[in-house]
């Protein structure tokens, strides 16, 4: 076990756990632009009908 | 002498501005009102709302402190950074304030406390909410200046040119799409800012090396280099006070809060809380250990603020120096850009509004909240050009930050939780948890008090605040005579 090990392991999720949520926010938060653009939009031609 | 390369790595950062500029100006066009302005008409989902909380709480002024943290403090400097990853967790998980201040509907917190205490209240911690953000915010645009100056090996003499071309290109982006520009250009820069930070740690790791991090904070700290409570430069002062302000911030700092009032409901709102908690815990030990490793490799240094640019300027490879430097670029954008229109939509909804008798059209409050967003560029740039920074970074954004965390987070929790407060209390809560630390402020400037203000300490200082704003609420809202209740709390 390497010395201060507390730190070591906080350290190390650090860098396991932001590496791991960045690829999947990547993935997902692009999916949710497109729906929050998608749901805009049609809320936009909504009132444009009106 | 740097690493940076201007034709490879030149070509990554053009390249980074270019797309987020696109990206920012693409959704102008979906702005049609006040509401899509400010809040982007709440439909933000939860990973749209973590990409966007994490980028905007990461600038290059906070990879600046907390790496100064690490530096000075060693590993014991990443403290905050684990209250703050509390608080945010204990309040996602319960829905402790936020659950009411989203179902309210409200687009700031002054318009809440409005509910609850009435106009004059608004308008106050409005002011306050302004005064406090924009000092905190003040000296951002300087400390990413003089970040990139050091790590592109510029010459000194470009840091205003460099601070005016970075605040006018996220100026252009945020006045035209507002909070939507500000969420889709947060999503871009949190992807490249994370690649960035990710690589760049990986590479100290493996070149420093764990062993001569950890022997290197034990021979300049002891054992203060990784407890705090025995850190003679922190002690039980420094993490009271850092888990009073960042349970103050995770509450109610004006820019985390407009996530929730952005999503598209209270458990949206939640999750994204949950789900960015640990990212506090990043914030502070990622740029902190590439501080420990600044003072592994350079030893003592004159200015600790520049050990950790001046560090990697030198240690990054080209290629590499490319992603780092577009990565802080990203940082800096994503938090400026959400800082001017976080402070607009106070300025305009609860300074400006409640002056006028007949509200604005839509097209007009567009106009007044792109004028204000505007307004508070040119502040950013005259103040961080002539404000002389004193002491450790991250002291100074708490003091500031201080001057509305404390009563605003007492407000907000009594107008939810105590069905005895009143005007009175909210009115003197504001005005102790403004005067103490505008006083410290100004006795750390001036040479006769400047002996005093450092024999008190922020810390101290900043508990006082938090304590004393407390009290005024209950003294205040005690003494006021006639009926108990003037309206019943948020979450009843």
């Amino acid at each position: 076990m390497p010395s201060h090990w507390f730190w070591w392991a906080l350290s190390m999720a650090c860098v396991i756990w932001y590496s791991t949520i960045t690829i999947y926010v990547a993935i997902k938060g692009a999916r949710d632009i497109r729906n929050m653009l998608a749901r805009l939009d049609a809320t936009r031609k909504e009132e444009a009908e009106r | 002498m740097t690493n940076f390369n201007w034709l490879l790595d030149g070509s990554i950062v053009g390249l980074y501005l270019l797309v987020t500029m696109i990206a920012g100006l693409m959704v102008r066009k979906y702005v049609g009102k006040v509401e899509h302005f400010l809040v982007a008409g709440r439909e933000m989902d939860v990973y749209l709302g973590i990409a966007s909380l994490a980028a905007t709480e990461f600038g290059i002024v906070t990879c600046m402190y907390t790496a100064q943290n690490g530096y000075e403090k060693g590993f014991a400097g990443a403290t905050p950074g684990i209250l703050m990853a509390a608080a945010m967790a204990g309040v996602g998980l319960t829905g402790f304030v936020i659950k009411p201040l989203r179902d309210s509907g409200v687009i700031t917190i002054p318009e809440l406390l409005e509910q609850r205490f009435g106009k004059r209240i608004r308008w106050a911690s409005g002011v306050v909410i302004v005064l406090g953000g924009l000092l905190n915010m003040g000296v951002f645009l300087r400390t990413g200046g003089q970040f990139l100056v050091l790590v592109a090996g510029l010459n000194v003499r470009y840091l205003e040119i460099m601070m005016t071309a970075l605040l006018v290109g996220v100026a252009i982006y945020t006045i035209l799409g507002g909070m939507l520009s500000v969420l889709v250009t947060d999503f871009l820069q949190f992807v490249v800012m994370s690649v960035g930070l990710i690589l760049v740690t990986i590479l100290i790791l493996m070149n420093v090396g764990w062993e001569k991090l950890v022997t290197t904070v034990e021979t300049n700290y002891g054992a203060g280099g990784f407890n705090p409570f025995v850190n003679p430069t922190m002690g039980w002062q420094y993490v009271l006070f850092n888990l009073m302000l960042n349970t103050a911030a995770v509450l109610t700092w004006q820019t985390i809060i407009a996530r929730v009032l952005a999503a598209k409901d209270t458990r949206t709102g939640r999750r994204v809380y949950t789900g960015t908690a640990f990212f506090f815990v990043c914030r502070f030990l990622i740029p902190g250990i590439w501080g420990i490793a600044a003072l592994a490799t350079l030893g003592p240094v004159a200015n600790t603020l520049e050990a950790m640019p001046s560090y990697l300027s030198t240690a990054v490879p080209a290629g590499l120096m490319g992603i780092l430097i577009a990565a802080m670029l990203a940082a800096d954008m994503s938090t400026d850009s959400s800082y001017m229109l976080t402070w607009c939509s106070v300025i305009y909804n609860d300074i400006l509004a409640p002056l006028r008798k007949k509200p604005w059209s839509e097209r007009k409050g567009l106009f007044w909240n792109r004028t204000i967003i505007a307004l508070i560029g040119v502040f950013l740039l005259l103040y961080g050009l002539w404000y002389p920074l004193k002491g450790d970074l991250w002291t100074y954004l708490g003091v500031t930050g201080t001057i509305y965390l404390a009563s605003i987070s007492v407000l907000l929790i009594a107008c939810c939780y105590w069905r005895r407060a009143n005007s009175w209390g909210a009115g003197a809560s504001i005005l102790v948890s403004a005067i103490i630390p505008v006083t410290y402020l100004v006795m750390e400037q001036l040479p006769a008090t400047a002996t005093v203000a450092k024999t008190i300490g922020p810390y101290y200082s900043g508990i006082a605040t938090y304590v004393l704003s407390g009290a005024a609420m209950i003294v205040g809202s005690l003494l006021k005579p006639g009926v108990h209740s003037e309206r019943r709390p948020a979450n009843a």
